[in-house]
């Protein structure tokens, strides 16, 4: 995949005391983020912390109730929807299609901020090689909508990178993905901002962020609860608060490993023996 | 669309196709009785020499109105028409009309066909309405099929030099492309009742040149008419209590849809001229319109006109009754009082106005000259 | 991702394009013939040779025999070509406005006559007709529709449009209740309206090209064109609107604006087919499907293909109207909805399989 822009130009996605109001319910509140070129930043927390909606307000599609969001320093409400087209990429978690659509009719519909610009000449050449880059062109033929899930997931992510845009969101990417195509989607991304791309990706897997991601974003009931290395935001005291179940957090030689404890594996008499301590 | 909104939408066309029938002469009537005397009923007497019951409501049973010699009687025999002729029409368009030789007069009722032939001008036309059911005309190829419906090519196809029509038939678009492929179309006054018999006969014979035999077919016509209305006069009741509440009802095949008939239909002028007393008029009801049962049991009438094929789609007197109970709750119903008289005359006027008043005259006010 | 040995990979359009030149040029084809044998049969019997004779003479060149009939050149000037174009003209609309709605619905089943958009232009035409108002001579009613047409869109889709979704069942009812509420409408106005009056509105529920004219096929034809030229131009992003509409304002298309000129454009095409020739459903239903089976669901083709289709199918459907009995005329939406009817039901049926419920 090329590079969009030269390295260096550094696309910039601010939120600055970002908050969201749904129906007077807080959803967001407070939240500053910071995404730079060449950055893949994983947006983490328990259900309903308020990734969505962050990347929501980041992709433009949630006017924060307080606070802005900026790309490259102009309020992303005030770029024009083609503009914005040309410099951001969004990966829904739902993929939907109305009409059966052949995966590769999908994958170059990412192509379309760039109709009738020079880039359009470039279209046969990066679609190809985004659904090779994820390994969909084996099925570039088949109806979008006859895929299985992570056939669709993979399809899409094509599309997004198909768009050759500098700033990358994708929600949940890997949800529907097997290790193997989980591990290369990751594994894309981290390419995409060696080349100056701007990546953030929400994940519920600690240990793909701990692997992959440059910067964790920690989210709790819609604020920032920590933000930085993997290192230091990934350990077993903040993760088990957070997610409200003990966490342990174990060293690998690959970064570190997030494993949750589960009593459900002790053998029964070790839970009864707990079971004793605790009365 | 649901089968439902299917349903709705059927339902409604099924009651659109009723509506536009009754507006115009049904397509299936045609074969059945066709020129009305096929009941057993016979022709009616001049009501002169017929002798009337002493009180008119003193009468149960149906009757037929039939008329004695409804031969075409023409005023004059192959008049020469003179030509180019220009007339304004009803609607005010000028019309310029140089060749009568191919003659087409289409209306509903067959009003403007039976001028035609009356005039003497007879064998110059080429084709007829379905209404126009007398026997000097019976033979003519048919251009509205499905009763109301003119079709262009079907007219196109007799080559007519002439048209002659009304706003009774539809679709308008048809008779504007008779005038876009340059036949000249007179559109005459769609109203039918006494007041313009004679005017209406005397336009019809200006567009074809033969103002003539217009004024005296016309002439003819409104003696012919006082004649009778000077009879009738002298058979009805005086006082207006006394006089028979009269309805024109619309009945047509057995959904238990009927329509009264009022102000401007025509029936209004022919009810008056009956020297009945015009219940529709009473309760200002104008133009075509449903009517209600309880509007019927209202209304009270004591003689109820239809048109002959109307009655029989309903099955009959006993049909109609059986099928409208409300109507039953009249004096009418009570009596089996329904003077019917064929679809193609009872609301014709033209110059067999007086013919078709005698004809009702004799089967409300002396039926058993009929029965 | 690992990428899949470098092989040649089908990338690019080639087979697309030679298919969709050969679904273009079948379908023209189709069209012309179509055309020619309509403008050669009728009630009033002319030879094929005396029609194209006929033609040729109009078009400033003596060859060929001229129709015998005294009114036969006037016949197929007057009544049968004018016909035949607005047949044309008004499939065309139909078929191009249904592909336009089941685009921005997403969703296969919508289209004018089944949501109730050509009863609502009917009533709002019926109502002038009725009230006998005419503010702009022959484009009244054109104009009422319109009108009428862009209210019930409008209607329709917020009525039956639910957090950026329209599901089948929703957008069904919202027929359903609409049809039953024009319905009303006519009723009310063959009550308030005189024979003529009332004559017309039944022509119209049923859909008839009886009585076409040049003076309306003139009116129609910039709108149909127009309509249809601006449908093809939305035609990239109406594909883009499949994604749904958040991704497909990732990908740069101004969601809202494209909703709002389409269902402006569907209120057009709708005004042009319904003012003059009345409710003929299920062509702008039938017709995308079909073309959508054949050559995918892709609207730079879809769009100019049923265009072509529906022009085929009415052109065809009124020969045989206006042929089957003689002198006599079967209302065209009757026979499209005869046809159209149980095409929508296996519709039905295979959107509740495939969407595995209501969905």
């Amino acid at each position: 995949m090329s590079a969009p822009r030269p390295p260096g130009s550094g696309a910039h996605l601010v939120a600055r005391s970002v908050g969201v109001q749904i129906d007077g319910a807080e959803i967001l509140g407070g939240v500053d983020l910071e995404v730079r070129a060449g950055e893949v930043v994983a947006l983490v927390g328990p259900n309903g912390a308020g990734k969505s909606t962050l990347l929501s307000a980041l992709a433009g599609d949630v006017v924060p109730t307080t606070g802005t969001v900026e790309l490259d320093g102009r309020p992303v409400r005030d770029w024009a929807v083609r503009a914005l087209a040309r410099e951001r990429a969004v990966l829904l978690q739902k993929q939907g299609l109305a009409f059966g659509f052949r995966v590769e009719d999908v994958v170059r519909m990412g192509r379309a901020p760039w109709h009738r610009t020079p880039r359009q000449e470039a279209d046969d050449e990066v679609v190809t090689a985004a659904l090779l880059r994820a390994d969909i062109a084996t099925l570039a033929e088949r109806l979008f909508p006859t895929l299985s899930g992570g056939e669709q997931a993979r399809a899409s992510f094509a599309r997004i990178l198909a768009q050759e845009t500098p700033v990358l969101l994708l929600d949940e990417p890997t949800a529907a993905l097997d290790i193997r195509h989980q591990e290369a989607l990751l594994t894309a991304c981290r390419d995409l901002a060696d080349t100056g791309c701007a990546v953030v990706v929400v994940l519920h897997d600690l240990t793909l962020a701990a692997a992959y991601a440059h910067r964790v974003c920690l989210l709790a009931s819609g604020r920032v609860r920590a933000d930085g290395p993997p290192a230091t935001v990934l350990t077993a005291t903040l993760l088990s608060d957070v997610y409200e179940h003990p966490v342990e957090v174990l060293d690998h030689p690959n970064g570190p490993v997030v494993v949750p404890v589960r009593h459900g594996h002790l053998s029964a008499a070790r839970r009864s023996l707990q079971a004793e301590e605790v009365s | 669309m649901s089968q439902h909104a299917r349903a709705v939408r059927l339902l409604s066309a099924g009651l659109l196709a009723l509506a536009l029938s009754a507006c115009g002469l049904g397509s299936a009537q045609e074969a059945s009785s066709s020129d009305g005397r096929s009941g057993a009923a016979g022709a009616a007497p001049d009501l002169a020499s017929a002798t009337p019951l002493a009180d008119p409501r003193d009468w149960s049973g149906p009757s037929t109105a039939v008329i004695e010699d409804p031969e075409v009687r023409p005023v004059a025999d192959d008049p020469s028409p003179h030509l180019p002729v220009t007339v304004t029409d009803a609607q005010g368009t000028k019309v310029t009309i140089t060749d009568t030789s191919r003659i087409l007069a289409l209306d509903i009722y067959g009003t403007l066909s039976r001028t035609v032939f009356e005039l003497g001008l007879g064998d110059r036309v080429v084709g007829r309405d379905i209404s126009t059911q007398f026997a000097e005309a019976k033979g003519l190829p048919l251009v509205t099929r499905g009763g109301h419906d003119l079709n262009a090519e079907a007219i196109l196809a007799l080559d007519p030099t002439v048209i002659l029509t009304d706003t009774s038939l539809g679709p308008w678009d048809v008779v504007l492309q008779m005038r876009d492929a340059g036949i000249p179309v007179v559109v005459l006054d769609s109203h039918r009742g006494l007041d313009n018999v004679g005017s209406l006969t005397r336009s019809v014979a200006e567009a074809l040149g033969v103002p003539q035999a217009g004024r005296k077919l016309a002439q003819r016509t409104e003696t012919e008419v006082d004649r009778v209305r000077q009879q009738i006069d002298k058979v009805t009741p005086r006082a207006l209590a006394d006089k028979l509440r009269t309805v024109f009802l619309y009945v047509r095949g057995k959904s238990g849809i009927y329509y009264m008939f009022g102000e401007g239909s025509g029936a209004d002028s022919l009810i008056n001229a009956l020297g009945a007393y015009d219940v529709a008029d009473e309760i200002d009801w104008s133009g075509m319109r449903p009517v209600t049962d309880e509007g019927i049991i209202a209304a009270q009438p004591d003689v109820v006109l239809m048109m002959t094929d109307g009655l029989e789609s309903a099955g009959g007197v006993d049909g109609l009754l059986e099928r409208l109970p409300a109507l039953a709750q009249t004096p009418a119903g009570e009596n089996h009082r329904f003077v019917d008289m064929s679809d193609s005359e009872i609301l014709g006027y033209g110059p067999l106005t007086a013919q078709v008043l005698n004809a009702l005259a004799v089967a409300i006010y002396a039926p058993e000259a009929v029965s | 991702m690992t990428a899949v040995a470098s092989q040649a990979l089908p990338v690019g359009t080639t087979r697309g394009r030679v298919g969709a030149a050969v679904l273009l040029s079948g379908l023209t084809i189709g069209l012309l013939v179509a055309v020619v044998i309509s403008a050669g049969h009728g009630q009033l019997a002319i030879p094929p040779v005396e029609v194209l004779g006929s033609v040729l003479h109009r078009l400033g060149l003596d060859v060929g025999p001229l129709p015998t009939h005294p009114q036969g050149d006037n016949t197929l000037w007057e009544v049968r070509f004018p016909r035949v174009t607005m047949g044309a003209l008004v499939g065309a609309s139909l078929a191009t406005a249904g592909a336009l709605m089941q685009g921005i619905f997403g969703n296969p089943l919508a289209e004018p006559g089944v949501v109730g958009v050509s009863s609502g232009a009917a009533v709002a035409a019926g109502a002038v007709i009725v009230f006998d108002v005419a503010f702009v001579g022959t484009w009244t009613a054109p104009v009422a529709a319109f009108v009428g047409g862009l209210a019930t869109t409008l209607l329709v889709y917020v009525l039956s449009r639910d957090a950026g979704r329209t599901e089948v069942v929703t957008l069904v009812l919202t027929g359903v209740a609409l049809n039953a509420m024009t319905s009303a409408g006519l009723a009310f106005l063959m009550f308030l309206g005189d024979t003529q009056a009332r004559e017309e509105i039944v022509f119209w529920t049923l859909g008839s090209l009886n009585g076409s004219r040049w003076e309306y096929v003139a009116v129609v034809a910039p709108l149909a064109f127009g309509g249809i030229l601006f449908a093809g131009l939305l035609a990239r992003k109406l594909d883009l609107l499949a994604l749904g509409d958040r991704a497909a304002r990732h990908v740069g298309v101004d969601v809202e604006r494209l909703r709002l000129t389409a269902i402006v454009l569907v209120a057009v095409l709708t005004a042009a087919a319904v003012s003059f020739c009345g409710v003929i459903a299920f062509v702008g239903l039938v017709v995308p499907h079909l073309i959508r089976m054949v050559a995918g669901p892709g609207h730079r083709l879809l769009v100019p293909a049923s265009a072509l289709g529906g022009a085929l199918l009415v052109v065809l459907a009124d020969l045989w109207a206006r042929t089957a009995v003689a002198y006599a005329d079967l209302p065209i939406g009757m026979l499209t909805s005869l046809v159209g009817g149980p095409f929508f039901f296996w519709l039905l049926r295979r959107a509740r399989r495939t969407a595995g419920g209501w969905a």
